[in-house]
């Protein structure tokens, strides 16, 4: 088992959950469970039900929709929240390129967890901003 | 240029309607509808102008608006519609310009009267990360199609 000291030194340093006090970190620490996938491992499947919030810690992830590559995510990035709340199954697939090392957090506690956190869900919904600016389109 | 004047609950109603505030209370919107602005536009006024540095969101009540980026026609918004929502977040320029089609009214909030009221209410939070998940899941399947 990691170390949960060092875990919350980890998350403290993404962007994610940049300025949360210690306590609060902590908790974040103790509701995320760590998981490791290896190269290729598929972490979210496009279209199948069965959802959970990620953030990557170590390592690359691949986003792909209909086989088709449309991003690549690394340390700090996360994914799984559009599924959560849309109550839909995921858009794309999510898979390990290489070796990678996620905290995750299980769909049905994701809003609790929000609810609770009001600063990540600032973060989350400036990083949702900043992905709709770069599609630089307008769409409805 | 006919004028509506839209009380409390008429504004809350009409927040109601809008995806971006699905599932939301009446408590969560009553306070948003407070800090609403009507504000009423004729044929062809400009709401927004891209490369501009917006100041709010704006929740279209009745009438049209069309979203013309770099001069092409992209969109057009009726009642229920908004825009404004990547602006009030970030307070970046507007990445398109809107003009209303007709006579035109909406629901104005400044962006400062807006978070205050997310800061004081994570579930208003919760419905704006919900209604930014929606517009970037249409991006993708759009994308694809």
């Amino acid at each position: 088992m990691a170390d949960t000291e060092a875990l919350i030194d980890e998350l403290g340093g993404l962007a994610l959950f940049a300025d949360l006090p210690r306590p609060e970190l902590a908790a974040v620490a103790h509701t995320f469970e760590e998981e490791w996938y290896a190269d290729g491992q598929r972490i979210l499947r496009e279209g199948l039900s069965g959802t959970g919030f990620y953030v990557v810690l170590e390592g690359d992830v691949a986003v792909r929709i209909t086989g088709e590559e449309r991003a690549r995510l690394h340390r700090g990035a996360f994914f799984g929240e559009g599924a959560i709340l849309l109550g839909e199954p995921p858009g794309a697939d999510v898979v390990a390129a290489g070796r990678v090392r996620v905290v995750n957090l299980a769909g049905p506690v994701f809003r609790e967890f929000l609810m609770r956190h009001p600063d990540v869900m600032y973060r989350m919904l400036q990083e949702q901003t900043r992905r709709l600016r770069s599609a630089n389109r307008w769409s409805r | 240029m006919a004028t509506m004047v839209l009380t409390l609950d008429d504004k809350a109603a009409a927040l109601g309607r809008v995806a971006l505030f699905d599932g939301l209370e009446r408590a969560s919107l009553l306070p948003i509808a407070d800090a609403a602005t009507e504000v009423a536009f004729g044929d062809g006024d400009a709401l927004v102008i891209q490369g501009q540095v917006g100041t709010g969101l704006f929740i279209v009540v009745s009438g049209a608006v069309r979203i013309v980026l770099s001069g092409e026609d992209v969109a057009r918004l009726g009642p229920g519609d908004y825009l404004g929502e990547l602006a009030v977040i970030d307070r970046q320029p507007r990445s398109a310009s809107a003009f209303a089609v007709g006579d035109t009214t909406c629901l104005a909030l400044a962006s400062w009267d807006f978070f205050r009221r997310v800061d004081a209410d994570p579930a208003l939070a919760h419905a704006l990360l919900r209604g930014l998940a929606l517009r970037i899941r249409s991006l993708s399947e759009h994308h694809h199609h």
